[in-house]
């Protein structure tokens, strides 16, 4: 036995799949009209392939590039599936991706919806919050609730936050995870279906929501945040990463968590250059020079620490200067999240 | 207070671009990515599709199914676990061949869909050339679906996907004398179910 048939027996099946590279594939017939057992076995995988491949000349197949049978294979993966929403303006568009990715994740909560998430909520019960969550837009849009209404008189927007969560939850509680999942899906709808989803005109009014007088357009943004942050915690109870948002919608995201930042660190606060990775830079706190330290972030590290998902400490990041200024832009960034 | 520094330039394409891209855009319901996704890899799985079934309205049935499969449940795919390509390829040669079977199933005079799949065909004045081809090649196409996943993806790129062993090496980041084994590996094994096809009676433990 020589070097060459060891190495062209190595070779046969790679031949017979017709996978080999030219140069290798010359190699083959010297050797195998000199070897004997290199051709029986050559012809018996030859005759294998044969076998797969069918009465090629019987095959149908159609030259070129397949874009024939698109709108029928789309059509049919319609109705399977409803693409996010369109028809929105861009500040509702990163809510209507948010919606569809977490309908998406859902798919595979089957059987699974007592999985703990987060706080003591498991996949049912976050689903709940988020129907609650949103419910705030939704009824200031003019939409119906969906669960029986809370009685919150007096409380504090923090506290009528959670008590609607709790009361949504218990109310959820009552009925199968796959009818929150369709009271959520349909109240999402709805919004998305509002003027205001798709008319950034209307969308400008300022309204006062979970304490933040914002224009309605970030507050729909807000949602798309909140919607995101929660699939993933799901996402990681369930063991299916989740990745994340569009690089646009992600952005749009990460623009608001900094004005929102900004503002609460108000103008006299040391100053801090702030980059996240991928393109912007702002200045936060006061507007003396020189800047008394900078900060870099990820883009999703970043939201992560905004909705609380990384503590000020161990968020990755690049710093320089002053550590006490970077620690309170990082402290009050963790501060802000209510998820 | 918020001073911005720099105009928004976001350069990070890494991210977005590949299959992790793809199926992001896939789980966030961007429907465009689906389009794409079916221009690039519909040809194959029509083509991994009609190798098995030998039908065109078959072949567009499995081809719908994948592709909505895909769309309709996008986290059955992990990018970090394979290639778009090598899953959607699997994942038509395994319908495909499901299709076979829940024909044959169909089929009045066969009884059960391993029996059809193994059958030998009525005797006749001579066997029908064809009709045993046809036989033996489901067999190969239904052992194929059962082998282990390391051998199939490297079959699916070097054999359905038209790649070299070496660029199926590089598409599945392994070395290519590991491509060229495994390849082997599965067409001996695909060989020795033609030479000596399982036995149903055997497998009932009869």
């Amino acid at each position: 036995m020589t070097a060459e048939h060891d190495d062209v027996r190595d070779l046969l099946a790679a031949w017979a799949f017709g996978a080999l590279p030219p140069d290798e594939r010359r190699r083959i017939p010297p050797h195998l009209a000199e070897c004997e057992s290199c051709a029986a076995e050559a012809e018996e995988l030859r005759e294998t392939v044969r076998l797969l491949d069918g009465a090629a000349s019987d095959l149908p197949e159609r030259n070129g590039g397949v874009t024939h049978g698109t709108a029928s294979v789309l059509s049919a993966a319609r109705s399977a599936r409803r693409p996010a929403a369109p028809h929105v303006a861009a500040h509702a568009a990163p809510y209507a991706a948010a919606v569809s990715g977490l309908s998406a994740l859902l798919a595979e909560a089957e059987g699974r919806w007592g999985t703990p998430v987060v706080h003591d909520w498991d996949v049912h019960a976050t689903v709940a919050h988020l129907l609650a969550a949103d419910e705030h837009l939704a009824v200031l849009l003019g939409l119906d609730s969906r669960v029986p209404a809370s009685r919150t008189d007096g409380a504090d927007w923090e506290a009528a936050w959670d008590l609607r969560t709790a009361d949504v939850i218990a109310h959820e509680y009552g009925r199968g995870p796959q009818e929150t999942v369709a009271a959520w899906s349909a109240q999402a709808e709805a919004l998305l279906g509002t003027p205001e989803a798709r008319d950034p005109a209307l969308a400008a009014r300022a309204v006062t929501l979970m304490g933040a007088r914002l224009p309605v357009s970030d507050h729909f943004v807000v949602r798309a945040f909140e919607t995101w942050i929660h699939t993933d915690d799901i996402g990681r109870a369930l063991g299916v990463p989740v990745p994340p948002p569009p690089e646009e919608h992600l952005w749009q995201q990460v623009r608001l968590a900094v004005r929102i930042l900004g503002a609460a660190l108000g103008p006299t606060a040391p100053p801090v250059l702030l980059a996240v990775t991928g393109g912007d830079e702002w200045v936060l706190g006061s507007e003396d020079e020189p800047v008394r330290a900078e900060l870099a972030l990820d883009p999703v590290d970043f939201c992560l620490l905004v909705g609380g998902r990384h503590s000020p400490r161990e968020v990755p990041r690049g710093e320089s200067g002053d550590t006490d200024a970077v620690r309170n832009v990082l402290e009050l960034a963790a501060s802000l999240a209510w998820l | 207070m918020v001073t911005p520094v720099t105009e928004p330039a976001h350069g990070t394409e890494k991210s977005s671009s590949g299959d992790a891209g793809l199926h992001r855009r896939l789980v966030y319901g961007d429907e465009r990515a689906l389009a794409e996704v079916y221009a690039e890899y519909g040809g194959l799985v029509r083509r991994v599709a009609l190798r098995v079934t030998r039908s065109t309205g078959a072949a567009e049935d499995v081809a719908q199914e994948v592709f909505a499969h895909l769309w309709s449940r996008p986290y059955a795919y992990d990018p970090r676990r394979g290639s778009l390509r090598t899953w959607l390829s699997m994942l038509a040669h395994r319908r495909a061949v499901d299709w076979v079977r829940g024909e044959a199933r169909h089929r009045k005079d066969i009884r059960a869909d391993d029996d059809a799949l193994h059958a030998i065909p009525e005797p006749g004045p001579g066997p029908d050339e064809t009709v045993v081809d046809r036989e033996r090649s489901l067999l190969l196409h239904s052992a194929l679906a059962e082998l282990p996943e390391s051998q199939r993806e490297v079959v699916h790129l070097a054999y359905f996907a038209g790649r070299t062993y070496r660029q199926a090496a590089v598409e599945l980041g392994i070395p290519e004398g590991t491509a060229k084994t495994r390849l082997r590996t599965a067409l001996r094994s695909l060989a020795e179910t033609l030479a000596d096809p399982p036995d149903p009676a055997l497998e009932r433990g009869a």
